[in-house]
């Protein structure tokens, strides 16, 4: 194995999709500013070229004829070169084929039954299914994604999955809690959650993992975003991680954001094949409130995996300094006390924002790593 | 045996008004027709609640944004602010921030009950912020003690029952999780018991109810029985329903049957066991039955099938229509 620089970088998840991909995915015709945008990113990254009958035809608004997976093709070209531009050590495809991370794993088993809408906040809404039945997968998902990652990726790839707990929580429990005898208070709940995330676990997670390191995945994110939402459950979200990892070799790493990450510690810490927390700590961070002190506490309860350091405030425009990022990966180095420990990222999947800012923002990242690597090895800069 | 039941809660919405509001944010409809839709919607949850029998109507608070967007938007003093978690769910509420001590806008919240209450007031349950969970969750920066704040929210509330009950408004609930997720101890509890106070001075004989939920009530009653309110409400999907106390002539009780959490039905039969056996032990003078957390944690449909079995517990429980 290679050594590492001091302070890899690496991306979180999600980015905002083009707009040739999606008038292109539709079967609908690019319009000039979508051609544009296409021309523009293609003569910077040339990542069309091995597909340039698919190119001419898009371009040539002839996108039914490329179909909605020749269009995600390029798109998962186009990110995987926008990433690798910006230097990132691992890359991934912008998770270009995915709507979001929770309609389309659950769609790839059965037990479930969409529900309809509900509102997250204003006008915003999202799609929720109930568990009514005995969950069962078809067959592993993201494999062919993974796939056409692998085959075409210069830097290396690190796949998100969404985790167990994650689908459990966003979802309805229905069977579990149907199984449990009298009253459905707090007590049964809690014990239906935990059989309904280790049954996701098992029968969905764990064989698409294992599909997945079969197929060469190395590097692997669990993502967990829903942690934080019952501190009270993080030992549901540790069982849940180990049951779908449970004698699986890769390297998995669990991503968590806008937690209150001291609630879930010391019971996270039982994740025991989780290499590395890869956490947001940019967006709570400013000259008020020292987002990143909470890395003491790992330190305090002798917790010496690595960190994937949230830099990025994903819900921002304004692109952070190469200083300010370098500023805080020195700041985390110094409460962690090993600053070889320290991957550098976004908080979160930079989908919020867009490509354009994205771009500038993952690049003021990996000349803030440089700087905060300088200043390491030459302490007087 | 005195059984009332009603909503504690805004109603999900369709899943036509649903695509309706994204496609306003999208540029693909207008305000007119969205405008049309709502009316429709609020008409729609009003005739469920009526076939259903329900003894306060609500027409499903389609267009309030959150609980306290209504105030935080008209009374002066206040900013809405970032997006935050409202409390253990996947919704998110925009935070208010206080700048200054607020003032009341009279005619402001009045203007914001859904226009589908307006005809029979009497029936309607207005849904408000208590004082209590409104200090608690905003960010104050009006300089005022937390505690000062509450009272003060409380006679502000006051002011607005006292206006809504010259316009026929009888029942009005104040939902207070942050009672039971932080309950008050020493000055605040005080706080929160001359808020409340303040709120039963402007009531002039109409209804008011405390509804709580998020977190196991039973270390908050030591306040809630002091509450000079027609009824206090706690959620039983997170209170044990046999531990909750005894209080022989306390207050009338609220009890969160259904569990919005869940599409999961309840079984109407359990529920009239349940309740039975509450009513046995504490002799509440009303029993009001609802959902424990908000509906419109629920999409549409399942909300639908819910609030049926809200009835269907009342018809178990006899007609609940008189001692």
């Amino acid at each position: 194995m290679t050594a590492r620089v001091l302070f890899p970088t690496q991306e979180i998840g999600s980015l905002a999709k083009p707009r040739w991909q999606l008038l292109g995915q539709r079967g609908e015709p690019l319009d000039e500013r979508a051609r544009a945008e296409f021309r523009a990113a293609d003569d910077r990254l040339h990542f069309a070229g091995d597909h340039a009958a698919a190119r001419d035809a898009l371009l040539d608004g002839r996108s039914r004829e490329v179909g909605a997976d020749g269009v995600r093709d390029l798109a998962a070209l186009f990110f995987l070169r926008y990433l690798e531009a910006a230097g990132l050590d691992r890359v991934y495809d912008g998770e270009a084929r995915r709507i979001e991370m929770y309609e389309y794993p659950i769609r790839q088993m059965h037990g479930f039954r969409f529900e309809g809408h509900v509102r997250s906040f204003d006008s915003k809404y999202y799609l929720k299914a109930a568990v009514t039945d005995e969950i069962r997968l078809d067959r592993p998902y993201h494999v062919e994604e993974f796939d056409f990652v692998r085959a075409h990726a210069r830097a290396e790839p690190k796949i998100p999955i969404t985790g167990p707990y994650t689908l459990a929580d966003w979802s309805y429990n229905e069977h579990y809690l149907a199984r449990q005898r009298g009253w459905k208070g707090r007590t049964a709940r809690r014990a239906a959650q935990r059989e309904f995330v280790v049954d996701l676990a098992r029968r969905a997670l764990r064989p698409t993992l294992a599909a997945l390191i079969e197929r060469g995945a190395r590097v692997i994110q669990i993502d967990e975003p829903a942690a934080g939402t019952h501190p009270d459950e993080a030992d549901l979200v540790v069982e849940g991680f180990n049951a779908a990892t449970d004698g699986l070799d890769a390297e998995f790493t669990m991503h968590i954001c806008f937690s209150n990450y001291r609630d879930l510690l010391p019971a996270l810490l039982e994740a025991k094949r989780c290499r590395q927390w890869a956490w947001e700590f940019a967006n709570r961070d400013s000259p008020e409130h020292d987002g990143y002190e909470v890395l003491r506490a790992l330190r305090e309860y002798g917790d010496a995996r690595e960190i994937g350091l949230g830099v990025l405030d994903v819900h921002r425009d304004a692109v952070e300094s190469p200083e300010r990022v370098a500023e805080r990966i020195g700041r985390a180095a110094k409460y962690l006390g090993d600053p070889s420990r320290i991957w550098v990222n976004p908080d979160c999947g930079l989908r919020t924002r867009s490509l354009e800012v994205a771009r500038a923002k993952l690049e003021a990242m990996g000349r803030g790593a440089a700087l905060a690597r300088a200043a390491l090895e030459d302490p007087r800069r | 045996m005195l059984v009332r039941t009603g909503l504690t809660g805004p109603f999900p919405r369709s899943e036509e008004l649903v695509a309706a509001t994204r496609d306003l944010d999208r540029g693909r409809t207008t305000p007119e027709a969205v405008e049309a839709l709502y009316a429709a919607a609020e008409r729609d949850v009003l005739a469920l609640e009526e076939r259903l029998g329900l003894d306060t109507v609500t027409a499903g608070y389609l267009r309030w944004a959150d609980l306290f967007r209504p105030i935080a938007e008209t009374w002066e003093g206040f900013t809405v602010g970032p997006l935050t978690r409202w409390f253990e769910t996947n919704t998110f509420y925009r935070q208010p921030i206080l700048h200054a001590p607020p003032i009341r806008e009279p005619g402001a919240l009045a203007a914001r009950i859904p226009p589908a209450l307006r005809s029979d007031p009497s029936r309607a349950r207005v849904i408000l912020p208590g004082p209590y969970t409104f200090a608690g969750l905003l960010d104050n920066r009006s300089g005022e003690t937390e505690s000062a704040l509450v009272h003060r929210l409380g006679r502000l509330l006051g002011e607005e029952v006292r206006e809504l009950r010259g316009l026929g408004y009888a029942t009005f609930q104040f939902t207070e999780p942050w009672l039971v997720v932080h309950p008050p101890e020493g000055p605040r509890a005080e706080a929160v018991v001359a808020g409340y106070r303040a709120i039963a001075a402007a009531l002039e004989g109409g209804t008011s109810i405390v509804w709580t939920y998020g977190a196991d009530a039973r270390p908050a009653f030591d306040v809630l029985d002091r509450l000079p309110v027609s009824a206090i409400g706690v959620d039983l999907s997170d209170t044990d329903p046999e531990r909750i106390p005894e209080a022989p002539g306390g207050p009338g009780l609220g009890l969160g049957v259904l569990d919005a959490r869940t599409t999961l039905a309840e079984d109407p039969a359990e529920i009239a066991r349940l309740v039975r056996a509450i009513e046995a032990r504490r002799r509440p003078a009303v029993t009001w039955l609802g959902p424990g957390m908000p509906l419109d944690l629920l999409p549409h449909a399942p909300a639908t099938r819910k609030v049926r079995v809200l009835a269907d517990a009342r018809k178990a429980l006899g007609d609940g229509g008189g001692p």
